[in-house]
């Protein structure tokens, strides 16, 4: 069902042959560690002389083996055979190839080799910050025929979705004994999940047993009957992973990171059951607090085990009745909860819109409190994001500084994305754009993605820090941080500060910084229609039609790419996408890789809606 | 004649996917897709009852003319379509 490989039966082949070779081994773990092709070779001829070797030496030898068939496996391979507009120098030059990974791709290695014209993630600074923003954000208006098919698709999906419901019973679980009831969930929800969401189904919420690092291991399942129900068919199948937010790639089985975590779960157990003003508190927090304030610049922080809460749980702390918070209207749900739980009046600027901004702001301390006489508001706060994670834009953060002194209004930043991921060392968005970061005056980040662990912070000064360890809901009541997620959090953000003393985490910043550009220009390029920020590693790709985000999906799981669709609840009705996470993790082959099957996926599936000139130039990465 | 069948089934898939036919179950399908051949068909059967000179007309200027300058008011249709 929408899928454009015609010969499904080559890639059910390759796909049975490599799940026979997966069987005699364990779950091959993907970690982002590929082996040097020497290597394997080398154990291969060993292997040849020597038959009796170890078993535990078989058993990693067959999982490298594995991995170097993996790519030569025809489903991989089968880009090279197709047209599709692609026009390869020479056979290998559209596979991805662990190979190819011995040349020099400037990809983060221990020994930091780097290429010369390497521009950071940072602002210019030459232009001024409207016109570098403008020329940055890529940005392009919806084609009017596109949208009159998505409002059809849209309708007929719905009137389908009305005439099924008339004719047959949903195949869902009913209670018994409840006639009279009121129905206790909102009936549209719940006919948009059964007769729309459902038909699509098998694009979300995927199992994958793995961990999510450069790679993934996706499980298989299959549906008999449009949707309801999936049952698990055994198998599994190993994509190359375009879908997580793991940004530095710290999300890993092995290295640094998971063996502290490891120790450190040993030493001190795996959680301690209680708050931290009770008896949750302990020297690891306090000492990850101060590096996450050393991290951000400032006085102090106070970290969560919860980036939701963090921003749902302190905000009502912060803000009460009698105060106007302007917020973006692409904020996240948990900051738009947050408001709503702080009864705190909101009103809404147009995405990214400093003029809109400024308005807003002006009509707030011009007419004060409507519904207390006129009287001025207590406080008043900009509620904006680093990285807005649907939109891929980053935050004009100078111009939304300056507005913010010239009304003397309180600033909030959510860095959820941005940190870690932006700035030439990773600091965000406020490094990013040169800003003092004294400037904003609340700070707020999650653990849960450059970081590879979860949890949330807030940083700024020092009496801000104090108030909310007495009044945050967060702090006092929910329990302390698990002490591996805490030695996660630890010693990833020390290798991103270079304080293990290598540079390992600056240069894990750049290789994102390079993906990035790379994966970008080459999408414009190819002429889809990307939203967002130059140097953000959200890619939102439009295909716009709700049936193209499953054909998508769907289509390149088969071509071994795992990403994420979203669709009318998350987005607009006339924007549905697909959300490429970039990360450090991912090398120049395996981005080729993606880029030449995204390629040849739009070409088939008619993404190409951009009307921009095209750049004839090859992309340098 | 494959690149035919090719030229075909990717105008299908083309036109099932922009009108979100590839989401449906195969009932659902043949209704819609039955549905839509239905107004085909009745609108060419009716333009072919009711309007037989406008469909001479569109029948002239959309058979090549094998000929040149054969039938040279015909390169006047345009107008000739909008006056009916």
């Amino acid at each position: 069902m929408g899928n454009v490989d015609d010969d499904s039966a080559t890639f059910e082949q390759s796909y049975d042959c490599a799940n026979n070779r997966n069987e005699k081994v364990s779950t091959p773990i993907s970690n982002g560690h590929i082996p040097s092709h020497a290597f394997v070779q080398q154990k291969v001829e060993g292997q040849l002389s020597e038959p009796e070797l170890v078993e535990e030496e078989q058993n990693e030898e067959q999982l490298l083996l594995n991995k170097h068939l993996k790519f030569s496996a025809p489903a991989y391979t089968e880009i090279r055979t197709r047209s599709g507009g692609l026009k390869f120098k020479g056979t290998s030059e559209g596979s991805y190839h662990p190979a190819k990974q011995l040349e020099a791709n400037g990809h983060a290695t221990k020994s930091g080799s780097k290429c010369e014209k390497f521009k950071p993630s940072q602002a210019d600074g030459v232009l001024s910050a409207e016109q570098e923003h403008y020329q940055k954000t890529s940005f392009e208006d919806v084609p009017l025929h596109t949208a009159c098919l998505t409002y059809l698709g849209f309708y007929l999906l719905m009137i389908l979705g009305y005439i099924n419901q008339l004719l047959f019973v949903p195949k869902v679980a009913t209670e018994k004994g409840r006639e009279g009831y009121v129905a206790l969930y909102d009936a549209f929800e719940s006919f948009y999940s059964r007769y729309v969401y459902r038909r699509v189904r098998d694009c979300w919420n995927r199992p994958i047993c793995s961990v999510p690092g450069d790679e993934l291991v996706l499980k298989d399942r299959v549906t008999d009957d449009y949707g309801w129900s999936f049952r698990f068919t055994g198998t599994e199948t190993r994509c190359l992973n375009l879908g997580s937010y793991n940004y530095l790639g710290f999300a890993a089985a092995t290295g640094a990171c998971a063996d502290d975590s490891e120790q450190r779960a040993r030493q001190k157990g795996l959680a301690y059951c209680s708050p931290r003003s009770e008896l949750g508190n302990t020297q690891l927090h306090i000492d990850l607090e101060r590096l996450t304030a050393r991290y951000c610049g400032v006085e102090d922080a106070i970290v969560f085990g919860m980036g939701f809460a963090t921003n749902a749980l302190n905000l009502p702390s912060l803000l009460g009745p009698n105060c106007l918070v302007v917020s973006d209207e692409k904020n996240h749900a948990s900051i738009i909860l947050g408001l709503r739980l702080s009864g705190a009046t909101t009103r809404v600027f147009k995405h990214n819109s400093m003029r809109d901004l400024e308005r807003v702001l002006r009509n707030g301390v011009c007419y004060g409190n409507p519904k207390n006489g006129g009287k001025p508001w207590n406080k008043i706060m900009i509620l904006v994001e680093g990285i807005f994670s649907m939109e891929g834009s980053l935050v004009r953060l100078p111009e939304i500084i300056a507005l913010k002194k010239k009304y003397k209004a309180y600033l909030y930043l959510d860095e959820a994305h941005s940190i870690g991921s932006m700035g030439p060392t990773g600091r965000g968005v406020v490094e990013y754009f040169g800003a003092d970061p004294k400037d904003v005056d609340i700070l707020m980040g999650t653990f849960t993605k450059s970081f590879g662990s979860a949890g949330g912070y807030i940083a700024g000064s020092k009496k801000l820090i104090d108030f909310l360890r007495t009044n945050s809901h967060a702090h006092c009541y929910a329990s302390s941080i698990s002490p591996p997620i805490v030695q996660q959090i630890y010693t990833s953000m020390s290798i991103i500060m270079g304080e293990d003393g290598t540079d390992t985490g600056r240069n894990k910043v750049q290789q994102l910084a390079r993906n990035t550009r790379y994966f970008r220009r080459r999408l414009a390029q190819m002429g889809v229609i990307t939203y967002g920020h130059e140097d953000s590693p959200v890619v939102p790709m439009l295909v716009y039609l709700f049936s193209k985000i499953g054909a998508v999906i769907r289509t390149l799981t088969t071509r071994h790419i795992a990403v994420v669709g979203a669709g009318f609840p998350a987005t607009p009705i006339m924007e549905g996408r697909i959300r490429f996470c970039l990360s450090a993790a991912h090398t120049k082959e395996q981005l080729d890789y993606a880029l030449d099957v995204i390629d040849d996926v739009s070409e088939n599936l008619g993404l190409k809606y951009s009307r921009k000139p095209r750049d004839p130039k090859i992309i340098e990465y | 004649m494959w690149n035919l069948k090719h030229f075909a089934a990717n105008l299908y898939r083309q036109y099932e996917l922009v009108t979100c036919i590839n989401m449906f179950e195969p009932w659902e399908k043949k209704l819609i897709n039955g549905f839509v051949l239905l107004m085909f068909v009745l609108l060419i059967f009716s333009s072919c009852v009711y309007l037989p000179s406008y469909m001479d007309t569109l029948l002239d200027v959309i058979t090549p003319t094998s000929g040149t300058s054969k039938v040279p008011d015909m390169v006047y249709v345009p107008q000739r379509i909008s006056s009916i």
